[in-house]
């Protein structure tokens, strides 16, 4: 018998073979992933698991809101979730499904591994843990800090009761009812705030939109310093894709001389800067200044964390 | 009472049976639209079938006024970058149907109605343009596969576009064909008439004539190379007919039926032209990337087709398309082989005819009409730069003649039954052998093969944009590649039930969804009244964020007004979140 025959008498048994087994695996996949309240069976497990200051992490990351939702801000603080990175935690719960990993904890040691159900919880360690000694972002307020812009000289007020404001559809990220307030519009302030990066990831960091002349500065007091300062500067994906503005530029100085500088150019997502501290390095109480400047401030959201360590 | 031939019978069957399944189908539509919010864009058509709908009225009541030029532009330059003709339809159904009759349970029902019907006439069309070709088995079951491609599904119950150009797009095909097998004048006049309403409904049918004029191109070809007798030369006389019929019958109807041409004409159309051939780069995810400027994925079209066509639907299709690349090529490649002096190619070529494996090609060349619809529906997105911000849509006219190859192959199958049980009469008996003559082979074939169709679709309801096929894992798998999981702000329907249990007077952040179509929740009742959308998360009570990847800003947005990570309401497909509702802590 030539092919084409044995093909066609196959045919009225291969196709509604095909049928049947899609059939199968549409039962099966659609049944495969969690509930959304499964979810909610969680928190008791990963409250035992996870000790304070320890990362919960989500794989994949589409399940994440479902995590959120179930475990709530007491072992999801927005600021785990919007992390700079992973390299200051020592530990980390990753809670899985469907077989998936973090890629992030890639490098991270297992420690422990138990199933619930559909979940895998493991406890992994960070074999080089970074010793974090001052997160600026956690310190942006008085009277550690205090806000000021250069040219003109003018002081920045905190509010402690400002009124929330968020951009909506294709709109600035959520300035936060705790900022620093400067002249000349809303957009003109320092606060606590979540951007989207290239990834539309979440990044807390320090809003520091620049003034059209001069720095805006942000300056903390009794500042314990590690060896560098470390941090990231980025602006809500949306508006830096376009790569139209102008470099912005983070000049970092440590009780009066500039310790280094690092300039962000649109396109450059959400990047890291590291400026080793010198003589500066373990001081007990450094005055440490943050300040912000563009040729051109059009459209210059820029939003920065960092630390020491 | 006139006696009516076998023939006619058998068309008046196909004619009924046609219309009962675009009457199922519409009921079907009619009874799952209850829990589908309302689309973005579907906003603004409302707003639009709306003013066309006052000028309807106007013109009811006093044409004259009516038809003054200020009259016609200032109802219809509300949308004018699209065609009229659906939108008028909304318009007429919202105002005679609900207005008159109060038909519709929702006011938004109304609109979406006329699409609904001509969801089901392309449903109905198809088994006619399979069953006429090929046979009912065919058309039935191109018919189903069409009915439940999840995709298709989804935007069938829409008060937008893109279904009705499907349904014109293959109804100025089939006219054509028919224009070609019965010559006469009505059917190239019909293939002008349908080219003018698809030219009235979207600019998919501005592929029509380069998808008709080649068609025609390849009879002339195939009768230059195979040797024109009269019974060839009559479907390429035929094709000519009713391309001139669209040149000259389909602008007309697309002015006549589209008041905002009336005036200034031509610099009208230069402007509906540029905004399409110009458009705006919207955001899509593909494989856990944005795409919102050039260059395009060019895998985009093949893989979210692969991705979100039911598998055995386009393992038909493959089956189909072979059995049809056999009956239409094996004439002309035996020719070209004989022209070029491969002899031995040639003889093989003619046994294989001879022997019944590939039949003469039919002269309509059918095979090649609906190949060149399904290649001319994917063309655009073979350049980098044509968008793809509308997902699967952008190419939903190829989808009915995917369906008809497919339905090709399932009819052989049926008929590749048939024989081999009543080879088998010896081992199975004669009684059993005899059920091999009527239906069951065919039932059976096509129950197995639509089962899973039939599943993913009414599964994934309302969920039609987030659902993938269980070949790349169902709607996790598709979350897990990267793979967008709905647009258009739509989801807001499935979350109204919550949404309904917040204090009096709560204000709702709407996110994607238009006003006009938050507005649409509240006039159907399905929103109580006094849930007030805003337009910022920081004046609202609950926040709505419709996921996408570009859009995470809004929920991060949320996340700082109301001082909390954690969403209150999530609603999404098998697992996976589509929709999450954040509140305001009190």
């Amino acid at each position: 018998m030539t092919i084409g025959p044995a093909l066609r008498r196959g045919a009225f048994v291969v196709l509604p073979l095909a049928g049947i087994v899609e059939l199968g695996a549409q039962l099966y996949t659609s049944r495969r992933a969690p509930t959304f309240d499964a979810w909610l069976e969680l928190r008791a497990p990963v409250a035992e698991l996870r000790k304070d200051g320890e990362l919960v992490v989500i794989a994949p990351a589409w399940a994440e809101p479902l995590a959120r939702r179930a475990l709530g801000d007491d072992l999801m603080p927005v600021r785990d979730v919007a992390r700079p990175d992973v390299t200051r935690y020592a530990t980390a719960i990753e809670v899985s499904i469907l077989g998936e990993r973090a890629p992030e904890l890639a490098g991270f040691r297992e420690e422990s591994r138990t199933t619930r159900g559909k979940f895998a919880l493991r406890r992994l360690a960070n074999p080089t843990p970074a010793k974090v000694v001052y997160d600026f972002v956690d310190h942006a307020r008085p009277p550690i800090a205090d806000v000021r812009g250069t040219d003109p000289a003018v002081p920045c007020a905190w509010n402690p009761r400002a009124p929330v404001s968020s951009g909506g559809l294709g709109g600035h990220p959520t300035f936060p009812p705790q900022r620093f307030e400067c002249p000349g519009g809303e957009f003109f302030n320092v606060g606590v705030t979540v951007i989207a990066d290239e990834q539309f990831r979440p990044r807390r960091c320090l809003w520091s939109h620049p003034f059209a002349r001069g720095e805006i500065v942000t300056r903390f007091h009794d500042v314990p310093l590690g060896r560098v300062i470390r941090g990231h500067g980025g602006m809500y994906w949306i508006t830096e894709r376009e790569q139209r503005g102008a470099p912005i530029t983070l000049t970092v100085r440590v009780n009066g001389d500039t310790v280094g500088s690092y300039v962000h150019a649109d396109g450059d997502g959400w990047s890291p800067f590291e400026l080793p501290l010198g003589a500066h390095a373990g001081a007990d109480h450094a005055e440490v200044e943050l300040a912000v400047s563009a040729s051109n401030n059009t459209h210059r959201h820029f939003c920065f964390e960092a630390d020491t360590r | 009472m006139i006696a009516r031939s076998p023939a006619g019978r058998g068309r008046a069957l196909d004619l009924a049976v046609a219309f009962g399944l675009g009457a199922l189908y519409v009921v079907l539509l009619l009874r799952t639209v209850g829990d589908l919010g309302y689309a973005r864009d579907e906003g603004f058509y409302f707003q639009a079938a709306q003013s066309y709908g006052r000028w309807f009225d106007a013109l009811w009541h006093a044409p004259k006024a009516a038809l003054a030029q200020r009259a016609v532009d200032a109802a219809w330059a509300t949308n004018h970058e699209h065609p009229a003709l659906v939108k008028s339809l909304f318009a007429l159904s919202n105002l005679i149907l609900q207005g008159k009759h109060h038909l519709f349970a929702m006011e938004g029902t109304s609109y979406r109605f006329a699409a609904m019907v001509l969801a089901g006439a392309g449903v109905g069309l198809v088994y006619l343009f399979g069953a006429r070709a090929e046979g009912r088995i065919a058309g039935l079951a191109a018919a189903g596969l069409l009915a439940f491609l999840p995709r298709f599904f989804f935007h069938a119950h829409l008060a937008c576009f893109d279904v009705p150009i499907t349904t014109l797009f293959t109804l100025t095909v089939y006219a054509y064909w028919r224009a070609l097998r019965d010559g006469g004048a009505a059917w190239p006049l019909a293939t002008g008439v349908a080219f003018g309403l698809a030219l009235d409904t979207k600019h998919n049918a501005w592929f029509l004539p380069f998808l008709l004029v080649t068609h025609a191109v390849v009879l002339f070809a195939r009768g230059r190379l195979l040797g024109w007798n009269a019974a060839d030369r009559a479907p390429f006389r035929r094709a000519i007919a009713a391309l001139g019929s669209m040149a000259v019958v389909g602008p007309a109807v697309l002015v006549a039926l589209w008041p905002w041409l009336w005036h200034d004409t031509a610099a009208r159309l230069r402007g509906w032209a540029s905004f399409h051939l110009n458009h705006d780069y919207y955001n899509m995810e593909f494989l856990g990337r944005n795409y919102w400027t050039p260059p395009m994925p060019r895998g985009y079209a093949p893989l979210m087709t692969v991705a979100t066509v039911p598998t055995v639907t386009l393992i038909l299709f493959a089956v189909g398309l072979v059995a049809l690349a056999r009956v239409e090529l094996a004439g002309p490649v035996t020719a070209i082989a004989s022209r070029l002096g491969l002899a031995r190619a040639s003889s093989a070529l003619a046994s294989l005819r001879g022997s019944g494996l590939a039949a003469l090609p039919d002269r309509e060349a059918t095979g090649i009409l609906w190949l060149g619809a399904v290649l001319i529906s994917y063309a655009p997105w073979i350049s980098p730069a044509t968008p793809i911000f509308g997902g699967t849509k952008h190419w939903m006219t190829a989808y009915p003649f995917l369906a008809l190859f497919a339905g090709v192959a399932l009819q052989r199958a049926a008929l590749a039954a048939r024989l081999e049980l009543l080879r088998a009469r010896r081992l199975l008996g004669t009684r059993l052998v005899s059920l091999a003559r009527g239906p069951l082979p065919a039932v059976a074939i096509g129950a197995a093969v639509l089962a899973a169709p039939v599943v993913e679709t009414l599964h994934a309801h309302p969920w039609g944009l987030s659902t993938y096929v269980p070949l790349v894992g169902g709607a996790t798998g598709g979350a897990t590649l990267g793979l967008n999981r709905g647009f258009w702000g739509y989801a807001t329907g499935a979350v109204a039930p919550y949404l309904n249990g917040a204090p009096p007077g709560s204000t709702v952040y709407v996110h994607d969804t238009a006003g006009a179509s938050w507005d649409m929740l509240i006039k159907d009742g399905r929103l109580r009244r006094d849930l007030r959308g805003v337009w910022s998360v920081d004046q609202a009570d609950y926040g709505l964020y419709h996921h996408e990847l570009h859009m995470q800003g809004q929920e991060q947005q949320a996340w700082m007004s109301y001082g909390t990570v954690r969403p209150d309401h999530v609603g999404g497909l098998d697992g996976v979140p589509v929709i999450l509702v954040y509140r305001r802590p009190k």
